[in-house]
């Protein structure tokens, strides 16, 4: 029974393994195990939400900055990107195949706060005079910026409904945005009194000057161009931020990993080498210790690597899995622990047959107690790696879950495959050909 | 068991080596622990760690002079400097290809923010307190306190170890390795717990010899599936040290040593100082008292 329930589940496995998620269109088909980022290249952010000013920072505020975030790196147009909330404080940003980091960080955390400036409330001279030559001064890669204090803005960003990238009337990318019926009004009145005398207009995102357009003719509809110099990709950035709002904290990036895509490939195929090179020797040492019993050691890991690959696959598909680096190493942890297990089982069985016992009742008892001692020492191990992966911070997470995943297959297998087999066998089996498993029985029955 | 002294000094000299390095040597901790930047270059022919500290200056990277530089075998460099800010470190590390003529590579950098560094170091520390704990208190209820607390000495012990092999060789402490150090926790009891499951078999009814000659039986009645246990952990361990990245390798190291470490232990540490604790018990005193003026009468 428990054999032919053992069977199903490792058909699921393998089934689950062989069906790897189905490709969005125009991308590389996805493994059936997720990859975490160190493996396939990518950046990942850890930032924390800081207050802005005294108060600290509440509940409310960190759900809307993570619909913003999440609204920024959705703009960001990459696939597969993730926000995930990490402690009370922080964010794990994930972006597979980004390699840049300067841009992506500061649109990321940008705190978005854009304001429309007439340059008849700016107090200070110098700026007035640079604001006039923007563009001789954008063109020479220098930035503007207004000082607070010094000028009041009209009006904010929090008019601002949509932002879609468009291109300029000289072929240039730009950000087209359109108000709400406020902002609508506000920009009206102001470009309709402006018009007459070409007054100009600075466009502030977070103090920089973006750019400080000369009022041509009063603008009714809301929709305004921001214009200046950037890329295609600075533009689309630029509309994500525009588009998801201020931010109400201030994001400070704790931790930034860059892996390049073919460091990553190299990582993993280094891993799996190790992996299948550890598996492998393993493998020979059973067979050459337990002889014909290393048979029953091979099937166990066989199960074994069968079922635990097949239940991160499951977990890859829900997305609650991807593996890492460290992940890998809980892997390689897990190989030796679920031939352990086996060993316990397979020395306690030549045990009771020295002591005289039947096949049988060798197999039964036999078993029985290495259960009972496998047990104790898999749980202690589960508890540290409960203990890692309720409390530790960053990467190590992966480590401690796959060891735990493993830990409880690992039990699992032991208990109804390793224990069922050599019940099963023992008669039928093992009494027929002792030599080749190494053992002799007595005719104790008890 | 006979040798218990024996096994006992041999552990307590290598402990006096461990904390001795610790107190003169100390440890490396990583950026993780104390905020900075970890990049990684592919090199070129003849680079030097000299020409890559003066391109650190050259780049304005903060205390360049500071910054450890190592040369790996496949002559990629690792440098750690105290940047604090990602995109800086992003620009630098681009800067630094370039003033060094180096070929066009993939970007992999590594900052983390100071006081992040404190985050990590307590979540670890945590992790470790609450470990202990756990495992202290469910060896308890299923063994007895001083099988718990022999155990327990044998995971210091294995711990202690592992510090002190680290700041030996000076390599440095990350979070990964503190992972494993987690796991050795739980990896030490396994083969400390299959003596005791053994042990505690073999005291029922004891009559027919002393404390300590059974607990001797009942290591040597263990001691193959032991060695074995630790044999099929310790291969694909070293596996991962021979072949794995630099990551893998920061794990295997630090496991290798306490997988070894703790096989011994659970023999040399935990079993000894638990028959010397149970033979103070009035019960097994009386055993050792009987079978010793039989051996000398």
């Amino acid at each position: 029974m428990a054999l032919a329930a053992v069977a199903l589940l490792v058909a699921v496995s393998w089934w689950q393994l062989l069906t790897p998620p189905e490709a969005a269109e125009g991308e590389t088909p996805p493994t059936a195990i997720a990859l975490g980022l160190d493996l396939r290249g990518g950046l990942s952010v850890i930032l924390t939400a800081e207050p802005l000013g005294n108060t600290p920072v509440t509940a409310e505020q960190m759900s809307r900055v993570e619909t913003i975030l999440i609204e920024r790196v959705n703009g960001f147009g990459v696939s597969e990107a993730t926000v995930q909330r990490q402690g009370a404080e922080s964010f794990l940003i994930q972006l597979p195949g980004v390699s840049d980091p300067e841009q992506a960080l500061e649109a990321l955390g940008s705190p978005g706060r854009l304001e429309f400036v007439d340059l008849a409330s700016i107090t200070d001279t110098a700026t007035l005079a640079a604001l006039v030559d923007l563009p001789a001064r954008e063109a020479a890669g220098e930035n503007t910026t207004l000082t607070a204090g010094t000028y009041e803005p009209f009006m904010t960003g929090e008019v601002i409904t949509r932002a879609v990238v468009v291109t300029d009337q000289f072929g240039n990318p730009a950000v087209s945005v359109s108000m709400s019926s406020e902002g609508i009004k506000t920009w009206a009145g102001v470009t309709t009194r402006l018009a007459p005398l070409r007054g100009q207009i600075a466009i502030v995102l977070d103090g920089f000057v973006k750019s400080a357009p000369a009022v041509q003719e009063p603008i009714l509809s809301g929709d305004t161009q921001i214009t200046g110099t950037f890329s295609i990709d600075e533009a689309r950035r630029l509309a994500a931020v525009l588009e998801s709002g201020a931010l109400p904290v201030d994001l400070k990036v704790e931790e930034s990993r860059v892996v390049g895509p073919t460091l990553g490939q190299e990582s993993l195929s280094q891993g799996l080498f190790a992996a299948l090179v550890g598996l492998g020797l393993v493998g020979v040492f059973m067979a050459v210790y337990y002889r014909g019993l290393g048979v029953i050691a091979w099937a166990a890991l066989a199960v074994f690597g069968s079922l635990f690959l097949g239940v991160l696959a499951i977990l890859s598909k829900s997305g609650a899995f991807a593996l890492s680096l460290p992940g890998i190493a809980g892997t390689v942890l897990t190989i030796g622990m679920a031939a352990d297990s086996t060993i316990l089982i397979l020395e306690r069985f030549k045990e009771e047959i020295r002591l005289g016992k039947t096949y049988r009742s060798a197999a039964k008892s036999g078993t029985g107690h290495a259960i009972g001692t496998s047990l104790d020492a898999n749980i202690v191990t589960f508890v540290s790696a409960l203990a890692i992966y309720a409390l530790a911070i960053g990467p190590v997470k992966g480590f401690a879950f796959t060891l735990m995943v493993g830990i409880a297959i690992g039990v699992f297998v032991m208990v109804f495959f390793t224990r069922s087999t050599m019940i099963m066998i023992a008669e039928s089996v093992i009494a027929k050909a002792p030599a080749l498993f190494g053992v002799k029985a007595g005719d104790r029955d008890a | 068991m006979g040798a218990k002294w024996w096994m006992l000094g041999i552990s307590g000299a290598l402990l006096a080596v461990a904390i001795l390095s610790l107190a003169v040597n100390g440890l490396v901790f990583g950026i993780e622990f104390q905020g900075g930047t970890l990049m990684t270059f592919t090199g070129k022919d003849g680079l030097t760690v000299e020409q890559m500290r003066s391109a650190l200056g050259e780049v304005g990277v903060p205390e360049p002079g500071n910054a450890p530089i190592q040369k790996a075998e496949d002559g990629s460099f690792i440098v750690r400097t105290s940047e604090p800010d990602p995109e800086a470190a992003a620009e630098e590390f681009a800067a630094i290809i370039d003033v060094l003529g180096l070929p066009a590579q993939d970007t992999n950098v590594t900052t983390i923010g100071p006081g992040w560094g404190e985050n990590v170091t307590n979540a670890a520390l945590l992790a470790l307190a609450i470990s202990l704990v756990a495992i202290l208190g469910y060896v308890s209820l299923r063994f007895d306190y001083k099988m718990s607390l022999t155990a327990v000495a044998a995971l210091v012990h294995d711990v202690a170890i592992v510090f002190g092999i680290f700041s030996i060789f000076g390599r440095e402490v990350t979070p990964n390795t503190m992972a494993a150090l987690l796991t050795i926790l739980g990896y030490s009891l396994y083969d400390t717990i299959v003596v005791f499951h053994r042990i505690r078999e073999n005291s029922q009814g004891l009559m027919r010899q002393t404390f300590q000659s059974m607990a001797n039986d009942s290591i040597n009645q263990v001691f193959a599936r032991s060695i074995n246990t630790s044999l099929t952990s310790v291969i694909p361990v070293a596996c991962l040290l021979a072949f794995g990245g630099s990551t893998l390798k920061d794990f295997a190291f630090a496991l290798l040593i306490g997988l070894i470490s703790s096989t011994y232990s659970s023999f040399g540490v935990a079993s000894p100082l638990y028959v010397l604790w149970k033979e103070r018990e009035p019960k097994f005193a009386a055993l050792k008292k009987k079978f010793d003026s039989a051996a000398s009468s």
